[in-house]
This record gives structure tokens, C-alpha cells and sequence, in this order.
């Protein structure tokens, strides 16, 4: 609804918004934050959260230009990447599931573990002149954009369809809701949460790749905050913090409508500093409409 | 069962913390003066101040995520009264102050009146206060060449050796352990921590205790902010970014449980000291700086696997009806 309104006061004010390349650059913008989004709701919705995956990103990015340099052929690379990602995210689900660690502590840890350690490995060198090949896969940026458009596309419509239809999305909610309740059930819910983070990281990594097509070098500080921005998207989009509630199309449309704020701000010709103030104040106006809902529904209840 | 859990963290921290300044004593030029160890308070004062009030947040089982930018948001906004608006520092800081306390009240009201997770609303807020520093600055601006009388605060040093911020640190430590440890609202933050609803039942205004907690939070973000200024001499939006989550590690290094109901005021003290002590300790032995931080996460994972091993170990017929925990 808030994502309609501000595409109406857009179209009123500033119709140059809506011109094709436009709304395709906006798209592939918003791409790895999706992919990302889409990873961290089915991690909020078994009631864990992951706050990793920035410098998942990053990683994964700096390995895929890394593969590449050495003459690696694109599919092997990309294969890497998302490899890599599921490692880090099996990582995690390791010691969340394993050992019963709480995930916010686990992934903070790990959030700065990777980072710094990136940070070590590489100084703060970029990895540059990457072969013609890589940059949009070597189909020139249209023919690119599309082809990472459609990968999106084509993993998004799995993933809402599997947390729909296949019984392993579905356990997914049962764990979110009642993890003892789920385990009586026959679902083992450890296996569940370790599942979940791998897809988590196997996510982070494609993003990571269909980010890194998009420029010839690849910053080792690429996807500071991320993690932020794609919890954030999720709750926007409905996704209950509390687990077991929560659904993909509501995801897309809050991933939409907080990356819309920043070309919206340039088109209505307000200065950009207020993106991120814009951008929290939005969150926080998501939740207190539905926490409001919540606790005048619970008091017609009562009376 | 509480004095094992005591034993377990504190022991192991106080171990780690001997270990570090034991290896630096040998490696880091200059390690073992008292000119240092005076250095390395100064230096943990901001993530220490942040960190003892995160202890309480924690205890009731909550969580803040916005100290660090209410301290950039703060930081900006004590310069831009000062400097645009004319006030005297002074007045200035007082503002500075009751900003901060304002943030936190916010955030309260939208958790104790709305029901809303702590992690979700100051995850917006997060957002919002540095959203909103970089606006008030347009990204660019900083503010520099405060009045020598303020800077005095964050860079000066009383009787020629004890750093300025020194005294405010201790006061607040004291006063915030004594909150947390020797009056009802210290014991009333466990409860909530362990069962809000019991709490209730128990006769205790959860609500205005949560509420207390977090206003407590912004306001010595806003302190932090004053000597953070104060100590660097000047003031942009950028400042403290990050420091949430270095507050967030000493608190839960300190042993502090993230589902709330335990955690205690000195540990956190010595979590804070255990993250300052690897820190300068790396940086005075000539080991690159991002060693601290692969050190710190490390660190962390141990520190709680062995936890979690020990814990698994002295519970193995309970083994099976542990379940995934949440957040």
C-alpha cells in the first residue's frame, strides 16, 4: 500500500520516473538486496536472524573476481561464489543448530570475522581490470540486465513456490512457529535452521555474483549494511520477527519501496541526505501500524 | 546453578584478559606503563559507556541497536548548537542530553506501547538517527575547534596524569551497577528478562521498567556522544558508527545471556576491558589492526561454544528437549 502511494505522488510529480531505463536500473539495483531479503526472511521466519551477511557479500564477491582474474571460465566461478556463500552459511548453522548458540551473537561474530579478515587478506585492494567476459556476463549491459533480471526472476518464483507448495518450505513456518511443537511433529528442527542458513549463504553468493557483473572491479567494502537493509525490507514487507509469519511477495514490495527513496529523492528534486532518516522513519511507521492493529485488535477482543 | 554460571564467564574473562595483558607486556612497547593502562581507559570510555547501559537493555531481554547513531546524531547536534546556534557549550550539552534521553523515549514508547520487538524498532531507529544526522549535516559538514574549556573533557588530564573522561566513566559505572545490582529495579529487569508475563503477574510495572531502560540507554548514548566530541574535537555524522555492536560483543562476552534474565554490570566491565586491552595491546606490538577485530569474533565463538559444550555436557538427559533457540 505504502509502496502504491509512493509511486502515485511519483507519477503526479516527476512522470520521467517511469521511463523504461530507468526503472530497469532501479532493478538491477535492487537485485542483490532481493536475493539477500529473500534469504533473510526464511531465516526470520524459523526465528533466527543472520546479521553475516554483508561480509558474506563481500566475500563472495572479491572470491568470484578473484576466480575470474585466474582464468577461471565464468560458470566454475559462479558455481564458487554461491559455494562459498553456502559455506559461510553453513558455518552458521553450525553452531546455531549444533551447539544451540543464540544467532543474532553467532552471526555478530562471524559479521566481524569475515569482514575484518577480508580487510587483511586483501587491504583494501580492489580487484581490477576483469576480462570482458565477466562484466554482464560478456552480453553488453541490456542483454545483461536481462539475463540477471531473469535469473532473479527464476529464483525468486522457485523460492515462493517452494515456501508454498513443498513440504520443506513448509517446515520452515512450523519451526518458526513452534520449534518443540514442529520436533513432535516428526520435523527435526535442527536440520530445518541448518538448512535454512545454507540457503541463506548460497543466496548471499549469487547475489554477490549478480552484483559484481555489474561493474569491471569489485570493492572489498561492497555490502556494508546489507544486512540491515534486507532485515529491514523483510519487516517492511510483512515478515514477523517473532517467526512463522510472513510471505516472499510482501518481501518484494518492501525491497521496492525502500529502494525507490533514493531515486524518488533525486526526481523530486529534495536533497539525498534524507534517504537513510526517510528509510528508518518508514520502518518504524510499517511496524507501528501493525503493532497498533495488533493491540486494537486484542482490546475489541477483550470488550 | 547461578554461582556455576559466575564462575564459568567471569573466571574464563578475567583468564583471557590476565593471558592478553601478560602477552602484550612481552610484545607491545610500552605496554605495562601506567601511562598506558590510563590510555587504554580513555580509549574504552564511548563503547563503555554504551556498553554499561546495553547491560540492563539485555537483562530484560531486549536489545538496542541504535546507541551508535544516537551518539553520531547526538555529536552533530551538539555542534550545530554550538557552533549555529550560538549556545554555550554548556547549555549545548544540556540540549545534547535531553535529545538523547528524547531518543530513547521514543524508542520505549513504540516497545512498551505498541508490544513491538526491540530489535525491530530500534533497528528503525538505527535508521532514523543516523538518517537524520546525515541530513542535519548534508553528509559534509563537521564541526571543529571547540572551546579549549570543553575540549578538556575528552582530552585533558587531571592532576597531569588521570584522564578527564575517567571520572565520568567511574560514576556512571557505579551508579548504573548500583541500579542494576542493589535496588528493586535491577532485580525487576531479570524478571521481565526471564518472563514478562510473570513479571506482570508479580506486580511489576513492566512497561514503565522497560521504559526506564531505554531512555537510560539514550540518554548516556548522548553522554557518550559529549566525550566522544569532546576527544576527537569534532563532530561528524559518521561518529560512532559501528559502536552498537562493539557494545553489544563486551555485554555478551561479559556473559550476559541475549534471551535476557542474566547478565551482570561488572562482567560487562571486564568485556569491555578484555576488547580495549586486545585492541591497543595489538596495535602497540605492531600487529595490523585488523587482527583486533578477527580476534574479537573469534573470541566470542569461543568464548560461547565452551559455554554451550559445558552446559550441553552437564545436561546430557535434557539433551533432547533443548530445541533450536530463537532470537
Amino acid at each position: 500500500m505504502a509502496l502504491g502511494a509512493l509511486l502515485l505522488v511519483l507519477a503526479l510529480l516527476a512522470p520521467g520516473f517511469f521511463r523504461g531505463g530507468q526503472l530497469l536500473s532501479i532493478c538491477s539495483t535492487v537485485i542483490p538486496v532481493l536475493l539477500v531479503a529473500c534469504g533473510i526472511s526464511l531465516v526470520i521466519i524459523s526465528r533466527q536472524i543472520d546479521i553475516s551477511v554483508g561480509s558474506q557479500f563481500a566475500f563472495c564477491s572479491i572470491l568470484a573476481g578473484l576466480l575470474i582474474q585466474a582464468h577461471w571460465p565464468m560458470p566454475l566461478a559462479a558455481l564458487a561464489a554461491i559455494g562459498a556463500g553456502a559455506c559461510c552459511g553453513a558455518f552458521n548453522g553450525a553452531l546455531i543448530a549444533g551447539l544451540g548458540l543464540p544467532s543474532i551473537v553467532v552471526t555478530l561474530a562471524t559479521m566481524v570475522t569475515w569482514r575484518e579478515g577480508l580487510r587483511w587478506w586483501r587491504q583494501g585492494e580492489f580487484v581490477h581490470d576483469l576480462p570482458e567476459t565477466f562484466q554482464w556476463f560478456g552480453l553488453g549491459q541490456a542483454g545483461g540486465q536481462t539475463a540477471v533480471l531473469f535469473i532473479t526472476a527464476l529464483v525468486f518464483t522457485i523460492m515462493v513456490l517452494g515456501t508454498k507448495y513443498l513440504s520443506a518450505g513448509r517446515f520452515v513456518y512450523a519451526v518458526g512457529s513452534d520449534a518443540e511443537a514442529a520436533r513432535l511433529a516428526g520435523i527435526r528442527p535442527h536440520v530445518v535452521t541448518f538448512g535454512v542458513f545454507v540457503i541463506m549463504g548460497a543466496l548471499t553468493g549469487l547475489a554477490a555474483l549478480l552484483n559484481a557483473v555489474r561493474f569491471n572491479d569489485v570493492d572489498p567494502r561492497t555490502g556494508t549494511g546489507l544486512e540491515l537493509q534486507s532485515i529491514a525490507a523483510a519487516v517492511v514487507g510483512g515478515v514477523a520477527i517473532s517467526g512463522g509469519r510472513g510471505s516472499l511477495w510482501g518481501v518484494l514490495a518492501g525491497v521496492l519501496l525502500l529502494a525507490c527513496i533514493a531515486p524518488a529523492l533525486v526526481f523530486l528534486r529534495l536533497p539525498p541526505q534524507w534517504e537513510k532518516a526517510l528509510q528508518g522513519g518508514i520502518i518504524l511507521l510499517a511496524v507501528t501500524a501493525d503493532g497498533w492493529r495488533t493491540v486494537r485488535a486484542s482490546r475489541s477482543s477483550l470488550s | 546453578m547461578k554461582h556455576k554460571e559466575f564462575f564459568r564467564f567471569e573466571t574464563m574473562l578475567v583468564c583471557v584478559l590476565g593471558l592478553e595483558i601478560l602477552i602484550f607486556n612481552k610484545t607491545g612497547t610500552n605496554f605495562g606503563t601506567q601511562g598506558n593502562m590510563f590510555e587504554v581507559l580513555r580509549l574504552s570510555t564511548e563503547i563503555g559507556l554504551l556498553a554499561l547501559v546495553m547491560t540492563p537493555v539485555i537483562i530484560t531481554g531486549g536489545i538496542d541497536l541504535s546507541v551508535g547513531s544516537m551518539l553520531g546524531l547526538c555529536a552533530v547536534v551538539m555542534g550545530k548548537l554550538w557552533r549555529d546556534a550560538g549556545m554555550p557549550p554548556m547549555l549545548a550539552a544540556g540540549c545534547t542530553l535531553v535529545l538523547g534521553a528524547a531518543g530513547g523515549g521514543l524508542n520505549a514508547l513504540l516497545i512498551t506501547r505498541l508490544n513491538l520487538p526491540p530489535l525491530i524498532v530500534t533497528l528503525g531507529s538505527f535508521s532514523l538517527f543516523r538518517g537524520l544526522a546525515e541530513a542535519l549535516t548534508r553528509g559534509v559538514d563537521n564541526f571543529t575547534n571547540f572551546p579549549k574549556s570543553y575540549l578538556f573533557l575528552g582530552q585533558g588530564y587531571l592532576f597531569g596524569v588521570v584522564p578527564a573522561q575517567l571520572p565520568i566513566f567511574a560514576a556512571v559505572s557505579v551508579a548504573i551497577w548500583l541500579l542494576v545490582h542493589r535496588t528493586t529495579y535491577g532485580r525487576s529487569f531479570r524478571a521481565i528478562g526471564f518472563s514478562p508475563e510473570g513479571a506482570r503477574y508479580a506486580g511489576i510495572p513492566v512497561r514503565k521498567r522497560l521504559a526506564l531502560a531505554y531512555i537510560l540507554s539514550g540518554f548516556v548514548s548522548a553522554l557518550a556522544a559529549l566525550v566522544y566530541v569532546a576527544r576527537v574535537g569534532q563532530a561528524k555524522a559518521d561518529a560512532g558508527t559501528g559502536y552498537e555492536l562493539l557494545a553489544i560483543t563486551a555485554v555478551v562476552l561479559g556473559g550476559a545471556s541475549i534471551f535476557g534474565g542474566t547478565g551482570s554490570v561488572h562482567s560487562t566491565l571486564l568485556g569491555v576491558l578484555a576488547l580495549a586491552v586486545l585492541k591497543i595491546g595489538l596495535t602497540l606490538s605492531d600487529q595490523p589492526g585488523e587482527l583486533a577485530g578477527i580476534l574479537t569474533g573469534a573470541l566470542l565463538l569461543a568464548v560461547l561454544t565452551v559455554e554451550a559444550v559445558a552446559r550441553k555436557v552437564s545436561a546430557r538427559p535434557l539433551r533432547h528437549s533443548s530445541a533450536v533457540k530463537g532470537i
